[in-house]
């Protein structure tokens, strides 16, 4: 009797199985062909010589070779570190400024937090060409405009091979540091009141309460953001191709732009191109494995 | 949804100190030139879009000689930009449907009913979130060449159907509803898929609103891949025509701008309809879009 | 104003659909009812195009549907680039026929991305009036043809009269005293900056523009024959130079227009094709390399009058008077069938892209200037790209009938042409776009960064590019 009942539930148990994985069968085909199959293609890809997108005969590690000897990718690499350096610096502090700032006013809180998140909403391309002409040269820019009326005299920007990539990180910055502050604010609202209220009686003052209590209630959250800041902006690409066409002198060339000039800038070559993308995936997994190492205990990364 | 209560780290009994509320009144200051610099960029798009190329090109002044709205509506009229708005919203639609569904139901099955072997697939979409995505675009074209979907909407919106984000947002949430729900629905003979269905996806209603409104903006701004498969004009996105104009220089800076200003007014338009569920869902939610 | 242009452009199209249904019935029109098939034609005039344009081609159209009743035009407005194209040709979607500059037809022959259309040209019988250069351009080792020549250009440069007659640069006929030399060019540019307060010279210097421009400032400064940007050596290797005197003079000279005469516009890194036209066409430039067949730029799309415009010979520099000279073709899809390539050729026809005169022709030829001057475009001479003779003259004399311009403004360039008192060079020979990436970063560098090593910057690019044609012919 219970022998023939565990049958039947081992039976329905693989009926079960079996209707799960049915059901979840057309997004798996969707994330193969949409996602799997095309990076496993590039990995297959860099390994080719290729034309266009032919494979013409497996040449191992050729393609990386050449890639990396090259002066262009030394620079790309050296100005990617830059820019997540900027974004690192620019980009990090500021959304936990902003969040405790907005979180500590009391009047037209719901006002501040919508106008911080509203950049985040605009078309990133369309942002990009805004900004563009806020900060070309000449008399007629925006910036030496506004600075006309401090009569600072009209400088360049984009043309500025130390300034561009702070400025294409600030760029980067206006769109997503007040989405990104609204998650901290998400995160600080969520701690007690009854927590500083019995820090206060203990003495401590509001500075004290922020670093003992608010901080160390954010640290985890801190680390997740910063991984991610750190991935999306090691992918930089656009921002500079719409900017600064990476110029001048390749001073703002990242490594994807530098892949997809091998890819669509007149080379053609998809394989030395695939091979600069799986240059730039091993060092995000690296960096994603160094960062899980140090917070295996509260990873979000499994 | 809650009624927001004060969290700050200032407590009321605080504010009877001088130099806390010189702080405040500081705090206050930083908010609203906060607000100054996010906003400033959009009024000066939409003043520099009433000039017109030699005044684009000359003039020092952010304000325009006049606010006479006729450049907007020419810019609109010689480029079409209607047309290319209901592109746009076709896009958006099919996208949104196909993102809540397949995604949903790759979560359902890795969140909840977790088969045997859910957690390979659960760490491939993981690692996938780390990828650069662009390199493979030229395989994907050739996929969707081979498949002959070339020149039509249906690859987009299967496109946001395979979103590694969403799928991971989805098992979040799926994997914090409470069990019991879902056995009930188990043991009332419901199958799985009329579990989702009709129990798990009433439920979802918070995160379906976040996918959505993700799945919104990400589809209206994406350009690379429409680009490359929306060939023809009258399928073109808004932004896919403003990447063209971008790129192959076939349009003056000022009309430019007023493309861009047309870019943007859906976004802020859906912006100011959402933004509750925006800044208190999405946020939620802990990833940013 | 507007309105009037919008009656004109009707008008046209009226006309045309009137000839080709005249055509129709005077003569039956058509030519060949049997061919049956569908053609996509890249470059249609895209929503933004003026209406005149737009009813010029409706009015191909309507004459092709006479003509040819079973070929179906489909328009598409694509665009050519080499990075969107592709991906296209490989997953077959490449519109039937498009139009790449000169510099890509060999390398798109070479990676059989583009269709043969030899059989049709002969066909039509006029295989032989190719001039030479062009079927060399344009056909593989075999002698098969691919594409045909749309038009060419000569750069030259662009000149803002208002701000010359500012800078008080103006001789007693009322005539722009232009830079014959590239010295003159810096010292006017100064004056201009000087009396204007506006930049003397637009430079786009971004991408690989300003490594084009500063190809044809090189060869003036000697970079030609054993001093050449690139050549083949003994052993058919391709080596590059950059390094030579000449080419660091050339250079030299560019650092200079930043530094020594400051006569660039602010942004000059920055600036695309486009951008210079726009700086140049609203007064914020004096003076821009460009080529004759972009008059329309600065003038019509920007609003300069054609009055205040001029067109001048590119400045010679210490060792020589070189232009380059360069054009656009028409290639066709790697996918056409033989009835689709006689299809192509036959809109290319009716074009007027063949050398053939007829009636409908000719009303073509006259439809696209009327269209040109009514939008405030200068009509020109253009420079030919076919042998037949009875074809340019007569080609010459309708231009002459709607002549805008006072070609006083003109006349220079189009003499030091056809005298020879400048010689005409094509592109370097291989890998221009890579080349010119490279002398762009150069050129960046020079002018973004004050008392940049001329030669060290010169070696590192000629060490990138050599690199780059081993890997890519040497040692393919």
């Amino acid at each position: 009797m219970s022998n023939k009942k565990s049958v039947l539930s081992s039976r329905a148990k693989t009926m079960e199985f079996a209707k799960a994985w049915l059901i979840m069968l057309p997004s798996l085909v969707l994330m193969t062909f949409f996602v799997w199959e095309p990076l496993f293609e590039s990995v297959r890809m860099s390994l080719f010589k290729t034309r266009n997108v032919e494979l013409i005969s497996f040449i191992g590690l050729d393609n990386y070779v050449s890639v990396m000897k090259k002066d262009d990718f030394l620079q790309a690499l050296v100005n990617t570190f830059s820019y997540t350096f900027w974004s690192l610096l620019i980009g990090f502090l500021l959304p936990i400024v902003l969040a405790v700032l907005i979180g500590e006013t009391r009047r037209w809180r719901g006002i501040f937090r919508t106008i911080a998140y509203l950049p985040n909403m605009l078309p990133g391309l369309a942002v990009v060409i805004l900004w563009s002409n806020f900060f070309s040269g000449g008399k007629t820019g925006v910036l030496n405009i506004l600075l006309s009326h401090l009569n600072i005299p009209p400088q360049t920007y984009l043309t500025r091979a130390e300034w561009v990539i702070p400025i294409i990180i600030l760029v980067a910055t206006w769109k997503g540091a007040g989405a990104t502050a609204l998650i901290y604010m998400a995160s600080i609202a969520g701690i007690s009141p009854e927590l500083y209220e019995a820090a206060t009686i203990d003495g401590a003052n509001v500075w004290r309460r922020i670093i003992h209590i608010m901080i160390p209630a954010i640290k985890k959250l801190t680390g997740t953001l910063l991984i991610l800041q750190i991935i999306s902006v090691f992918q930089i690409m656009y921002e500079p191709m719409v900017l600064t066409k990476g110029g001048p002198d390749n001073a703002s060339l990242s490594l994807m732009q530098l892949m997809w000039q091998y890819a669509f800038g007149g080379a053609m070559n998809y394989g030395k191109a695939s091979a600069v993308a799986v240059i730039v995936t091993i060092i995000l997994l690296l960096m994603t494995a160094v960062y899980s190492y140090f917070n295996r205990k509260e990873s979000d990364w499994e | 949804m809650k009624k927001t209560q004060y969290t700050g780290v200032i407590r009321e009994y605080d504010m009877h100190s001088v130099s806390v509320k010189v702080g405040y009144g500081f705090i206050i200051f930083l908010c609203i030139l906060m607000a100054v610099i996010a906003l400033f960029p959009l009024v000066w798009v939409i003043l520099a879009g009433f000039k017109d190329l030699k005044e684009f090109m000359s003039s020092e002044s952010l304000l325009p000689n006049s606010f006479d709205p006729a450049p907007f509506i020419l810019t609109w009229e010689q480029l079409g930009i209607a047309k290319n708005y209901l592109n746009s919203l076709i896009a958006v639609v099919g996208s949104v449907i196909c993102a809540i569904i397949f995604n949903g139901l790759l979560g359902y099955g890795l969140g909840i009913l977790k088969p045997k072997g859910y957690g390979i697939v659960k760490k491939m979409v993981m690692l996938s979130l780390l990828l650069p995505t662009t390199i493979s675009i030229v395989p994907l074209f050739m996929n969707i060449q081979n498949l002959n979907l070339g020149n039509s909407f249906v690859p987009l919106w299967l496109s946001y159907g395979a979103n590694a984000m969403y799928v991971i947002l989805f098992v979040q949430f799926f994997e914090a509803l409470p069990h019991s729900i879902i056995e009930a629905g188990h043991i009332d003979g419901a199958s799985q898929l009329q579990t989702f269905f009709h129990i798990v996806l009433p439920l979802s209603k918070p995160i379906c609103s976040v996918i959505a409104i993700f799945a919104i903006n990400a589809t209206w701004s994406d350009f690379l891949l429409p680009y490359l498969v929306l060939r023809g004009a009258s399928m073109q996105t808004v932004m896919v025509r403003l990447f063209v104009f971008s790129t192959e220089q076939t349009v003056n800076a000022d009309a430019m701008m007023r493309s861009v200003v047309f870019s943007m007014i859906p976004p802020i338009i859906l912006f100011f309809i959402f933004q509750k569920q925006l800044t208190e869902n999405a946020v939620s939610v802990g990833i940013k879009g | 104003m507007n309105r009037l242009f919008k009656v004109v452009s009707l008008l046209l199209a009226l006309c045309f659909v009137m000839t080709a249904i005249t055509f129709a019935f005077a003569e039956d029109g058509v030519i060949d009812a049997d061919l049956t098939c569908t053609i996509t034609l890249g470059n249609w005039p895209p929503d933004t195009a003026a209406d005149a344009e737009k009813a010029l081609f409706e009015g191909y159209k309507a004459t092709m549907a006479v003509q040819y009743p079973n070929v179906t035009l489909v328009p598409d407005y694509y665009s050519y680039t080499l990075s969107n194209y592709v991906p296209m040709a490989k997953g077959h979607t490449a519109p039937s026929i498009f139009q790449p500059p000169f510099t890509d037809p060999q390398l798109l022959i070479s990676q059989g991305l583009v269709g043969d259309v030899t059989d049709a040209l002969e066909s039509f019988g006029v295989l032989e009036q190719f001039s030479p250069s062009y079927v060399e351009m344009l056909a593989d080792e075999n002698g098969r043809i691919y594409g045909l020549p749309r038009d060419g250009y000569v750069l030259g440069m662009h000149i803002n009269i208002d701000l010359f007659r500012e800078a008080g640069l103006m001789t007693e006929e009322g005539l722009p005293m232009y830079p014959k030399t590239l010295q003159e060019l810096a010292e006017y540019g100064k004056i201009i900056k000087e009396k204007t307060g506006k930049a003397g010279l637009v430079f786009p210097a971004s991408e690989t523009y300003g490594g084009w421009l500063f190809t044809n400032i090189a060869w003036n400064f000697g970079c030609v024959g054993e001093n050449a940007l690139e050549y083949q050596d003994e052993d058919g290797r391709w080596v590059c130079n950059f390094t030579s005197d000449e080419c660091i003079a050339a250079m030299e000279y560019m650092r200079d227009l930043r530094w020594k005469y400051d006569i660039l516009n602010a942004d000059a890194t920055t600036t695309d094709w486009a951008g210079a036209h726009s700086i140049l066409g609203t007064g914020e430039a004096a003076m821009n390399f460009a080529a004759d067949d972009s008059v329309d730029q600065p003038t019509a799309n920007k609003g300069l009058p054609v009055d205040s415009f001029a067109l001048i010979p590119f400045p010679a520099g210490p060792e020589g008077r070189y232009a380059l000279a360069g054009g656009t073709c028409y290639m066709f899809s790697p996918d056409i069938t033989s009835d689709q390539a006689i299809a192509l050729m036959a809109y290319l026809k009716v074009l007027g892209k063949l050398p053939f005169l007829d009636d409908q022709i000719i009303s073509g030829m006259r439809a696209d200037y009327a269209a040109k001057r009514d939008r405030g475009a200068p009509v020109l001479p253009a420079i030919s790209a076919w042998t037949d003779a009875e074809y340019n003259a007569a080609k010459q004399a309708i231009i002459d009938e709607y002549c805008n311009v006072d070609m006083r403004l003109y006349n220079d360039f189009f003499d030091s042409i056809s005298q020879g008192t400048i010689t005409l060079k094509s592109e370097e020979p291989i890998f221009a776009q890579q080349l010119y990436r490279e002398l762009t970063a150069v050129v960046q560098r020079m002018i973004t960064r004050e008392g940049a090593d001329v030669e060290k910057a010169l070696r590192k690019a000629e060490e990138a590019f050599q690199e780059y044609l081993d890997d890519e012919i040497n040692d393919y």
